[in-house]
């Protein structure tokens, strides 16, 4: 009986991954009221950075986040800055165009980097695994995930109740008029924050480039997974994103369980409308 | 030299000519008023003096520094801060982060403790309440919010833009009594509202606009209440 806990608590620890993928995500529309559909591909291509890193230097995959971080938040501060601000008085329309095409020249721009072959950021940490008490398994690479997003949700926190750039960003996004007059410029903030979306957008890649496997177009997968994270738990909500993520992890593994691991994914959907039909907002959303 | 000179401003929207040839000068140990009844073109000259509108011609500057092509962000770095209308504090952040938010300009920053004090010795309910969210304040605590918010940025001029709009009169007693401190400090202050007595009585300098146009300006002392009467409601 107690081995049902197994897929409760890989479930959990699978959400903190989870969690971590949709919290870029969450976060811009947030802020800027957008959506950002390049949100996987930015994720995977720091896989990709990662796995360069890894080969070139000969380090652990956590390590190469030395390198992979300040680079994509490079990254993301210049598409914001060069991209993004240009369309943001122009309604949603424009930027999710954008980001579209963003999407589509990122993938294809892999594929050709980096062959459709199928990767993984390789550690012994993906072949152990934790006996409980004897009853069941738990993988060490997925304790692992959900240290690590826990780790940055907490730090995520931290950043926009003790920083200035933090009460900056949320100032511009409850009073955008205010925010300016208080000397805050939103291009600017805006192109900060999205530097740390994509930061939070590679942490997730690096995760799930050393749990599962990944190819160029596996952006689109994650994308999906962050938008069922956001919309469970309330879009711009960061402890929602937190919950929503460890909703969707446990109901697809335990969902998966019960109606067969084929099935993974749409008992996990089903967890989704349901939240959708009962409260649109998410479980902690504001309306 | 005069704190903030406003020379032959004009600001459309769109089609329609919302201030027309406005002249006016703020002079440094003043407390300057500007009145006009609603649509008379208030707000409007504020928010091209804060940089939030840009005029199509006439020049704006402060310290003699031309600033009528700059944004709000940077108009706050040189000194100047608006304590807006409608009060807009931050209802999703709590007093103490709406406050700290007001030294957001690497400037203000390094002083902050003691702007915080400062904000705190003028307004001890906002001290009592530093870890409420801005939405449960009250009216009056909000307006007090802002203005604290606006003295966290160490402005050398304040101006405040319809200071007492729907509360109490003990409550606007209270804080004319605050803008009295503020100039003592060696702020300078410019009164924009609708409280035609009140802010005659506390004003240096007076100027009335009407339709987008100054009316009449001077010392309000020598105003006789037929001239304020015709240049408020042009009867």
């Amino acid at each position: 009986m107690l081995t049902s806990l197994e897929p409760l608590i890989n479930g959990i620890l699978l959400g903190g991954l989870y969690a971590v993928i949709g919290i870029g995500l969450s976060m811009i529309f947030g802020i800027m009221r957008q959506v950002n559909l390049a949100h996987g591909e930015l994720m995977i291509l720091a896989s990709y950075f990662s796995l360069v890193f890894l080969q070139l230097l000969g380090i652990h995959p956590l390590v190469t986040f030395l390198f992979v971080l300040p680079a994509i938040f490079i990254l993301g501060y210049l598409i914001q800055t060069f991209l993004f601000n240009w369309v943001l008085e122009k309604g949603m329309e424009p930027y999710l165009m954008i980001s579209f095409g963003l999407s589509i020249i990122l993938q294809n721009a892999m594929l050709l980097l980096f062959t459709p072959d199928a990767r993984t950021l390789q550690t012994s940490l993906a072949i152990k695994s934790i006996n409980v008490f004897n009853l069941f398994y738990v993988p060490v690479i997925y304790l692992v995930d959900f240290v690590v997003g826990f780790l940055v949700l907490g730090l995520l926190h931290l950043i926009m109740k003790k920083t200035y750039l933090g009460w900056a960003i949320r100032a511009a996004s409850d009073n955008l008029t205010a925010a300016r007059l208080m000397g805050i410029n939103p291009k600017r903030v805006y192109a900060l924050a999205m530097g740390i979306a994509v930061i939070t957008a590679a942490i997730s890649g690096v995760l799930v480039g050393m749990t599962f496997t990944f190819y160029p177009h596996s952006g689109t997968q994650y994308l999906i997974i962050a938008f069922g994270v956001v919309i469970i738990g309330g879009l711009g909500s960061l402890p929602g994103t937190f919950l929503g993520g460890l909703i969707l992890g446990v109901s697809q593994l335990v969902g998966g369980r019960i109606i067969g691991p084929g099935l993974q994914l749409l008992s996990g959907y089903i967890i989704l409308l349901i939240v959708l039909t009962i409260r649109p907002q998410g479980i902690l959303g504001r309306k | 030299m005069a704190m903030l000179e406003v020379k032959n401003l004009n600001v459309y929207y769109g089609g329609f000519q919302a201030l027309s040839d406005i002249t006016l000068s703020v002079e440094r140990d003043q407390i300057v008023s500007i009145l006009g009844s609603n649509g008379a073109g208030k707000s409007t000259l504020l928010k091209t003096i804060s940089g939030l509108l840009k005029p199509s011609t006439g020049s704006i500057h402060f310290n003699g520094e031309k600033i009528d092509p700059l944004g709000p962000h940077d108009i706050v770095k040189l000194g100047l801060a608006l304590v807006p209308e409608g009060r807009k504090i931050f209802s999703t952040l709590t007093v103490l982060e709406n406050l700290l938010i007001g030294s957001y300009s690497p400037g203000a920053r390094r002083t902050k403790d003691e702007q915080l004090e400062n904000v705190f010795e003028l307004f001890p309910r906002l001290a009592e309440r530093k870890g409420q969210l801005g939405s449960t304040l009250s009216g009056g605590e909000q307006q007090m919010l802002a203005i604290g918010r606006a003295l966290m940025s160490q402005p050398r001029l304040i101006i405040f833009d319809e200071i007492s709009l729907g509360l109490s009169p003990v409550m606007v007693k209270h804080l004319y009594h605050a803008v009295n401190r503020i100039k003592q400090k060696g702020m300078v202050v410019v009164l924009v509202e609708q409280d035609v007595k009140r802010s005659l009585k506390t004003a240096d300098f007076a100027y009335i606009l009407q339709e987008g146009k100054i009316r009449l300006k001077g010392n309000p002392k020598d105003f006789t209440e037929e001239e304020v009467k015709k240049a408020y409601f042009g009867l």
